[in-house]
């Protein structure tokens, strides 16, 4: 298999079982060797970076099963990045996990996970790839299951909510390999007939719930406060962001020949638009820092499913290019917000205040991931966030108006998120606190400087990495440097500015910096909408729903009981006391009757022949 | 020793060896014990002799001409023998976690003698080739499970043992009445002839709904399966046996060997058996997630996942029915494995309901992880091998234009998971409430993992299992040649193990909703 196979999904799950099993007394075995195999994958992933390799062993002949692996410029980029968060990720859970419970089951979850993201994005066999998708799952369970006690339930609605859209996306397969004749992506490329339109919808909902996007999104604020904070990180922060944008750009671009007209893009770019501003409304609001992060997590794809949903060069390349950016930026502000954690023990926000003082490494690296979440140039999220409105705007201004609307909320939550928690006055509890330990700021700024390399240098991820996934589609566009839509450029800064404006009136009139947004949260028909949104969880109501359905069906299978327990009962008894009753009949005479009712019956069946 | 002996006593050593059983049992309890295992064992390592042979595709006939039609034949050929290790291999793993659990309780040399002569006459039924032995051993079955549900001899057990008896049996007498029918056009009981009779033109429909009444009652599907979740009164291995082993497969068992590989039947009955499915699956999911009886909800989500079954092996086309096949194997594993482990929880609490049961996991780790193992194979989360059996059961259904019950089984799949996450957090998760108990015994935790631990290999070395599952679909449709091991159809490439078929989408003939789907992509 040309070491696709060994290097990067049987070393990493080897490693992982050795993680698991090595002996606590030994201190810092365990971390060592999750630093090995993360660091391991990340040397394999450079070193296979940028070939060309097809890999593929015949597993279940003519049933259309093959493990085959494909390594080629898309995968290689997403496996490499992969790979630099996980290593770096590691790296900080090595501290940050230290005391906690459960480090063993932590690092066997983190190494299989990176084993399957990689076997997932290296697949070319769509079986192969709904195989390891769908063993992130169990992975899933395992790390928010691991949080403390009670955080079963969230683990039991990731589960509930990841393998019912799991499941979606295996019939999406099934009508694909139906329609196209195999199950070898590179080889579908099917026409978006309506059979084909369905099956797109079908493994889109796989793709998009992967990527956290609504309405498959509700498990992940609970997540990011029952799970340990690495996984936040890791899982929803950044890496299944790279898998389900991943594979949404497969389907969009290769096995599906989606065009800016049809009613599947129109679909993805609603869900898209509905996402940014329903998540990010939420997230203003949040009074936990990690709540907060989480509901960004969701609003960030909106832009993402938004871009390739247009359908339009431009937009996919934005689209690809922000979930590139909000990896980077993303994970640098959950990896913040567990310094926070590991060193004031809380992230209410109530709480929090004035820790820019005493944690000024992690304070600038927070300032640099915010800015370039919402959007500010030179950052990276800037360019990504001005393609996306470039091919926006080329289908609807309205997909381009929800998609600024939501970058200016956006801005105005991590103001208010800064000011709560680095700004402002810091109280007596919180003035002894030290600086994050080394081994937490490493990943925190090597990130954070990304954030600026990706920014100013963005020719490099644009025009290297993704420009080529879009083959054919990109030629004779020049996506990278400075946007050229300058009017697009002075409309961002205006909203950028009143998101500040809006702070400063917010903040005057509470006095306080997580007040800046309560103007918003208490507006007229706003706080009624609020107040209802806790109600709104589409996983409760689909809950609810399974509950009346399945209280049905169980009438039903009462009801097919009662036939034997009652009615079978009853008329034995009725046909015995009618019969008791015929005058003059005797045990001979029911038996010669049914002797020839017997043979009548059988002359019957034989007589047909 | 020929070949031929070989199938006499992978059936017979069990069936006429129960017989001694109790006898043995009253000398030294161990020694009856030992044997009752070895006694299965016996299939287990039969049918392993007999696999290498089968699998080059020779087929393995015993037979003696008797008048009338009777003839008496055994036949074994790949689908028997995957049959036969599936319910020996689960059985053998059952007897020895019996060892443990049924230690306390009175009445073991008739429970062990029940077993044995169980799974001996399930070797039987697996390997008759003719109707009236498949009959008689089908009806071995029904009494030596009526024995084993009524086991504890409470009043109300043995009402609930008695339904199961009544239903199956009347099942079974429709059935007796449709072999009739058939035996009145072929003139004979042996497969072989009425394979012939039968090659042009369809069974009488008539014949098909009674055998089916018989099928589907032993089977537990709708609208025949509320004696299932009845007879979780029944020690837990037994109902282990009844889910995982032995009965509820023979229903599916005798449909591919009747239904699939020997007879026509008429295309209507591809869609409807797909849609009965259907509704079982569904309407018994929604009871499981009402049920509270640990045992009862691990009973309808086998009534459940035997849907899956029936629709892999009705929909009539290759993928579909090698998934039914796979899916009897990963149900097997999983859904043993969930019972033993329901037993496990029964001895140490005494308590059923899963309201009253909580936060076992922190005391019982193994069974609980297990447990976890078990349903997710059931739920077809990789990397557990229930995936792949849904995958290609799904992926059947599709193939075969069938999208809307495909979407069905997807929904019935949505709600498995539901419940298992239930069961499994009501049971092992939150806090516990009352005693907590201690782990089991060795016995039996070995045999759970062991149960879990397959389902794992199932879905990793899945490499293994295709291949020879594709070919088992091939012999049964009749795409290999039928010439009796004289010629090797197969041709096996040195390296990967795995299996070439020669020219398998230029075969010309095949009824049309066999062939071409697979190889060739779309018609």
């Amino acid at each position: 298999m040309n070491g696709l196979l060994q290097f990067f999904i049987i070393t990493p799950s080897l490693l992982a079982a050795a993680a698991f099993l090595s002996p606590k007394r030994i201190k810092g075995l365990r971390e060592g060797i999750a630093l090995v195999a993360t660091g391991l994958n990340l040397y394999f992933a450079l070193a296979y970076f940028g070939r060309d390799i097809y890999a593929t062993v015949p597993w279940g002949g003519g049933l259309g099963l093959d493990f085959s692996l494909r390594l080629y410029g898309f995968s290689s980029f997403i496996i490499a990045s992969a790979a630099a968060f996980s290593f770096l990720i590691t790296l900080y859970s090595s501290v940050f996990m230290y005391k906690k419970e459960h480090p063993g089951q932590f690092y066997l979850y983190l190494i299989l996970s990176v084993a399957m993201i990689n076997g997932a994005v290296l697949a070319d066999n769509l079986v192969v790839l709904l195989f390891f998708w769908e063993g992130l799952l169990v992975t899933l369970f395992g790390m928010i299951f691991i949080g403390h006690k009670g955080a079963y339930k969230t683990a039991m609605k990731a589960l509930i909510i990841a393998g019912i859209t799991d499941l979606c996306m295996m019939l999406g397969i099934a009508l694909t390999y139906y329609l196209a004749g195999t199950l070898t992506i590179s080889k579908i490329h099917l026409p978006m007939s309506f059979g084909a339109s369905v099956a797109f919808i079908f493994i889109m909902i796989g793709a998009i719930s992967k990527a956290g996007s609504m309405p498959f999104h509700s498990w992940i604020p609970d997540a990011a406060v029952d799970a340990p904070l690495p996984f936040m990180a890791f899982l929803p922060g950044s890496l299944e962001k790279l898998i389900g944008i991943y594979f949404l750009t497969r389907i969009s671009l290769d096995m599906f020949q989606l065009s800016a007209g049809s009613w599947v893009s129109t679909v993805m770019m609603i869900v898209g638009a509905v996402t940014i501003i329903l998540a990010v409304m939420m997230a203003l609001v949040q009074k936990d820092f990690k709540k907060l992060l989480s509901y960004h997590a969701i609003s960030q794809v909106g832009y993402m499913i938004l871009g390739i949903g247009t359908a339009v060069p431009v937009g996919i390349v934005g689209g690809i290019f922000h979930m590139l950016n909000n990896a980077i930026y993303k994970s640098c502000l959950f990896l913040t917000g567990g310094a926070v954690e590991h060193r004031a023990g809380t992230t209410d926000l109530r709480k929090l205040g004035g820790l820019g003082k005493v944690m000024p490494v992690t304070f600038a690296s927070f300032i640099v991931a915010a800015l370039a979440i919402s959007g500010v140039p030179p950052f990276n999220g800037f360019f990504s966030k001005e393609l996306v409105y470039d091919g926006a705007l080329e289908r609807h201004w309205i997909f381009y108006f929800a998609a600024v609307a939501g970058s200016f909320f956006t801005a105005a939550s991590f103001l208010k998120l800064g000011h709560s928690a680095f700004g402002g006055k810091i109280s007596e509890e919180f003035k002894k606190i030290k600086e994050a330990p080394f081994a937490m700021l490493v990943p925190m700024v090597v990130i954070a400087s990304a954030c600026i390399v990706f920014g100013l240098y963005n020719s490099f991820p644009i025009d290297k990495l993704i420009a080529p996934v879009l083959g054919e589609h990109a030629q004779s566009h020049v996506f990278s440097g400075f946007p050229h839509n300058i009017m697009l450029v002075a409309i961002t800064l205006v909203v950028l500015a009143g998101a500040v404006l809006n702070h400063i009136y917010g903040v005057k009139k509470t006095g306080k910096g997580l007040g800046a947004v309560d103007h918003i949260h208490h507006a007229p028909v706003l706080s009624t909408l609020y107040d209802k949104s806790g109600q709104a969880d589409p996983y409760d109501i689909g809950m609810k729903l399974t509950g009346i359905l399945a209280a049905g069906l169980w009438y039903i299978d009462r009801g097919i009981d009662w036939l034997y327990n009652g009615f079978s009962v009853y008329s034995a008894y009725a046909i015995a006391f009618v019969s008791k009753n015929i005058r003059g009949a005797s045990y001979s005479a029911f038996i010669i009757w049914s002797l020839i009712g017997a043979a009548a019956v059988l002359a019957m069946m034989f007589g047909k022949s | 020793m020929s070949k031929e002996l070989i199938m006499m006593l992978t059936i017979f050593v069990p069936v006429a060896g129960s017989a001694a059983v109790p006898f043995i049992g009253a000398v030294s309890a161990r020694a009856r014990n030992v044997v009752s295992l070895l006694l299965v064992a016996a299939s287990v390592i039969g049918s392993f002799i007999m696999l290498p042979e089968v699998l080059s595709g020779k087929v393995i006939t015993v037979s003696k001409t008797l008048p009338l039609g009777f003839n008496l034949v055994f036949v074994s050929d790949m689908l028997a023998v995957f049959m036969a290790l599936v319910s020996s291999v689960i059985g053998s793993i059952i007897v020895y976690y019996s060892w443990g659990y049924i230690k306390p309780y009175r009445n073991q040399n008739e429970y062990y003698f029940m077993v044995v002569l169980f799974i001996g006459s399930m070797m039987g039924i697996v390997f008759s080739a003719n109707l009236i032995m498949l009959f008689i051993f089908w009806e071995i079955t029904a009494l030596t499970s009526w024995r084993l549900i009524g086991f504890f001899r409470e009043k109300d057990y043995v009402l609930k043992a008695d339904k199961s008896f009544l239903v199956t049996v009347f099942g079974a007498l429709m059935m007796l009445l449709g072999f009739v029918m058939i035996y009145g056009q072929a003139g004979s009981f042996d497969l072989a002839v009425i394979k012939q009779t039968f090659a042009s033109s369809p069974v009488p429909n008539i014949a098909v709904i009674l055998i089916l009444l018989g099928i589907l009652s032993k089977s537990a599907t709708l609208p025949l399966h509320t004696w299932l979740p009845d007879a979780g009164v029944a020690p837990s291995p037994v109902t282990a046996l009844l889910h995982a082993a032995v009965l509820v497969k023979i229903g599916v068992y005798v449909y591919a060997r009747l239904f699939v590989s020997t007879i026509n039947i008429a295309d209507v009955w591809y869609t409807a058996v797909p849609v009965i499915a259907g509704a079982s699956a569904l309407v018994s999911a929604g009871a499981a997630l009402v049920d509270t009886n640990l045992k009862r909800i691990i009973a309808y989500s086998t009534v459940s996942q035997i849907g899956f079954i029936f629709l892999g092996l009705s929909i009539g086309n290759e993928t579909g029915i090698a998934g039914g096949l796979l899916y009897i194997l990963m149900h097997g594993l999983a859904k043993g494995g969930l019972f033993l482990c329901a037993g496990i929880v029964e001895q140490k609490t005494h308590e059923k309901d899963i309201t009253k049961l909580g936060g076992l996991a922190y005391t019982m780790p193994l069974t609980a992880v297990s447990f976890m193992v078990c349903s997710f194979s059931v739920m077809g989360i990789p990397p557990f091998g229930g995936f792949f059996a849904k995958y290609f059961v799904i992926t059947g259904a599709v193939t075969a234009q069938q999208f809307w019950i495909a979407s069905t089984f997807v929904a019935g799949a949505f709600l498995t998971i539901i419940y298992l996450l239930r069961v499994f957090a009501l049971t092992f998760l939150g806090e516990p409430k009352g005693r907590a108990p201690k782990e089991g015994s060795f016995v039996m935790v070995s045999s759970v993992v062991a149960l879990s631990v397959l389902s794992l290999a199932g879905g990793v070395y899945i490499n293994y299992l295709t291949g020879p599952m594709q070919l088992t679909v091939q012999q049964m449709l009749g795409l290999l040649n039928p010439v009796r091991g004289t010629q090797t159809q197969v041709m096996s490439t040195n390296n990967d193990k795995q299996y070439v078929l020669y020219a398998s989408n230029k075969i010309k003939g095949i009824p049309s909703r066999h062939s071409g789907t697979i190889s060739n992509g779309v018609k």
